[in-house]
């Protein structure tokens, strides 16, 4: 049976360019979308693709483990989202319907926004590598860092539902996250980011099931 | 033999969990966390650190003794024997009056395991922990600000935003420093440190223009949990900030006694004492004026005189009370009147003239209007700026003057005798205040007074704690 370092070397070809370009478009993708299945898909290959650079910088068991802690934060997401959207499903109040035509005009205009926005970011990011490149770590890594940054920021910064925020707040802290494990590579630093990190998800998990307890007027009215 | 700071992890803890098990008894809750933080408060501030003392049977705790935890040392230093002694005390008042009030009994849980966390961070070194420690708890309390059955606090998911945010500066800015202690030619590490600690900083304690949040949990979360979050939660990063200027001294040249901080100050209380003037809902009114505190409090960083460390220990030390009060008679009042917009809040103050005062001597404290525990520090803050800058002082004074404004026009809007009648009498005759809430909150507002007649008893404490940051104090 091959071993975790066995299935990596496999797959390193991937663990530089290829990573980086797979950590932009699903900050894109997370960016833009509005479909919790999408978003969550998205993050899951993101941290896959995280988990890929990391293994550059630091011990594979290391990486291995902080992609776990990812892939657990989107089981959370997964399942309260996947709640959420039976609890809202029984709720719906069919008379709606007529204002559908009108929503989907809405939703493509937010998203053509918001695909500017995000490109404009990946602009910035590629500026901020080439200008300020971050100490210890190769090119190809800073522009992975400044674009997780950047996108996870934007991502944060134009939602409001918890669950999206997390998702902006985590990738952000992901950017982060590969930078710092070159600077200080102690365990215990990483076993309490990895806390921050699922703390941040059960947190947006909680405010979202309160989110659903709320009463529909109330939640109106705020 | 138990080590205290073990004692101090531990024991919070453990009732912090047993706490939230008994969740449903919210007063018994409430009496055990007040009851652990008191006398784990008392613990810190009186038990001593160079010998063990035998406690109950026949076991021996020595406070002063080390622990080890992943390999990381905690150890008590003078300064974190006095900031833990701080936050446990305060925590036991904020729990006494959220107690008698029947705050929601996460608040209790969520608190208790904070301080344990908070203590955690003022112990360990290297300042790394400490920061991820303060992360965690910050992450944590938002589930004690959200408030039951309502939409998600937007000043939670904003704090909880703000916290993320500061993360990263916190962590850098420790290897920027240990790599300036070995190249110090290099000062550019040194202006990069200052300037990325500065920032996050300024994220956590909620400084100009990053303060959106302070005033989001007091407007939409739980009054007590917002407190908490600004009193013990805001105290603890000043503490780790003092930590940072004492573990590395290079720092404080850039940003204690600096102009620019001074400037930020005045204009930070400025803008709190303009914008809590206009305000009509009780908790945002309560956020601006905690912005103008912090501002004061920032100025008094900034300032060039020796007792600036003694001053802004001072507004730690009596912030809590005034908020505290006015936590309790917000809560008391949105209660009755359901949510704390204006037209619910008509008149309300005739029907509950007690809660209503409650807020009022509470919200002058934190404008540090005279006879209250907040003058004791501004009165003394003005003349340390006076003496520098007249019209700084003078801008200071109006910003208090600026909360006083915005607590008028609560009292009047409370007190509007057009309104008396829409409220609902069925809701007031069916939650009055038992005899022993009206004990507390009493003898907390009489507290309040006090320490404001009588400072002599309060003031000295602050400079024998500032004596203990040794390096800071110089």
């Amino acid at each position: 049976m091959p071993t975790l370092a066995d299935l990596l070397s496999r797959i390193s070809f991937l663990s530089a360019m290829p990573a980086v370009v797979g950590i932009l478009l699903t900050g894109i993708v997370l960016v833009v979308s509005r479909e919790w299945h999408l978003d969550v898909l998205a993050l899951i290959l993101q941290y896959f693709c995280v988990v890929l650079l990391l293994s550059r910088l630091t011990q594979i068991e290391v990486a291995a483990v902080k992609g776990l802690i990812g892939w657990m934060i989107c089981m959370v997401f997964y399942l309260t989202e996947r709640r959420a959207g039976e609890t809202e499903q029984d709720s719906m109040d069919k008379s709606i319907e007529p204002s559908a035509q009108s929503r989907r005009w809405m939703i493509s205009a937010r998203a053509s926004f918001s695909l500017l926005a995000s490109l404009m970011t990946t602009v910035v990011a590629y500026t901020a590598a080439l200008r300020i490149p971050l100490p210890e770590v190769p090119d190809d890594i800073s522009l992975a860092c400044y674009l997780l940054a950047g996108l996870g920021l934007l991502m944060a910064g134009m939602s409001q539902s918890p669950i999206r925020i997390a998702m902006g707040l985590l990738t952000f802290l992901s950017g982060f996250d590969l930078f710092f494990v070159v600077l200080e590579p102690s365990l215990a630093v990483a076993g309490l980011l990895g806390v921050v990190s699922f703390l941040v998800a059960l947190t947006a998990s909680f405010l979202r099931a309160t989110e659903l307890d709320t009463p529909a007027v109330e939640a109106e009215s705020i | 033999m138990i080590p205290g700071a073990f004692l101090i992890l531990v024991v919070p803890l453990a009732v912090a969990g047993i706490g939230y098990i008994l969740g449903q008894w919210r007063r018994l809750t409430g009496l055990l966390a007040t009851v652990t933080a008191f006398m784990m408060g008392l613990a810190i501030a009186t038990l001593p650190l160079d010998r063990p003392v035998a406690f109950w049977g026949g076991r021996e705790i020595a406070m002063g003794e080390a622990v080890d935890i992943l390999g990381r040392e905690l150890g008590f230093t003078p300064s974190a024997r006095w900031s833990m002694a701080f936050i446990f005390f305060a925590a036991a008042g904020i729990f006494l009056v959220a107690w008698a009030v029947h705050a929601h009994s996460l608040l209790y849980s969520i608190g208790l395991g904070s301080l344990s966390l908070l203590c955690t961070a003022l112990l360990i070194r290297p300042l790394i922990y400490a920061a991820l420690l303060v992360e965690i708890v910050a992450i944590l309390s938002v589930f004690a600000l959200q408030k039951e059955g309502q939409s998600p606090s937007r000043g939670a998911i904003q704090f909880l935003t703000f916290s993320i945010l500061a993360l990263p500066g916190l962590l850098v800015t420790h290897w920027l420093l240990e790599r300036y202690a070995l190249t110090p030619n290099e000062t550019s590490l040194l202006s990069a440190a200052a300037i990325l600690l500065a920032l996050s900083f300024a994220l956590l304690l909620g400084i100009l223009p990053f303060h959106t949040w302070v005033t989001g949990i007091t407007r939409d979360s739980m009054p007590f949990s917002s407190t908490f979050v600004l009193t013990i939660g805001q105290s603890t990063v000043w503490f780790i900030l003092f930590a940072f200027l004492e573990t590395y001294p290079w720092l404080t040249t850039y940003l204690r006694h600096n102009p620019a901080v001074l400037t930020l100050g005045v204009t930070m209380s400025a803008v709190g004492g303009v914008l809590a003037a206009g305000q009509r809902r009780l908790g945002t009114l309560m956020g601006y004026a905690v912005l103008a505190d912090t501002g004061c409090i920032l100025v008094a960083f900034g300032i060039d005189a020796s007792s600036s460390l003694s001053l802004m220990l001072l507004a730690l030390l009596v912030r809590p009370i005034g908020l505290t009060l006015m936590a309790a008679g917000s809560a008391k009042l949105t209660d009755w009147g359901l949510n704390d917009s204006s037209d619910k809040l008509k008149g309300l103050g005739w029907k509950h003239p007690l809660s209503t005062g409650v807020y009022i001597v509470g919200g002058m404290s934190l404008a540090g209007m005279p006879i209250t525990a907040g003058f004791v520090w501004r009165w003394a803050l003005y003349r340390s700026v006076a003496v520098q800058n007249v019209g700084q002082a003078f801008l200071l004074l109006l910003s208090s003057c600026g909360v006083v404004a915005g607590l008028l026009r609560a009292a009047t809007l409370l007190l509007d005798y057009s309104g008396k009648s829409d409220v609902p009498s069925a809701t007031i005759t069916f939650r009055v205040w038992e005899w022993s809430t009206t004990a507390i909150v009493v003898l907390a507002t009489l507290g309040c007074i006090g320490v404001g007649l009588w400072p002599q008893r309060i003031a000295p404490l602050a400079t024998q704690i500032a004596a203990s940051f040794t390096l800071l104090v110089k």
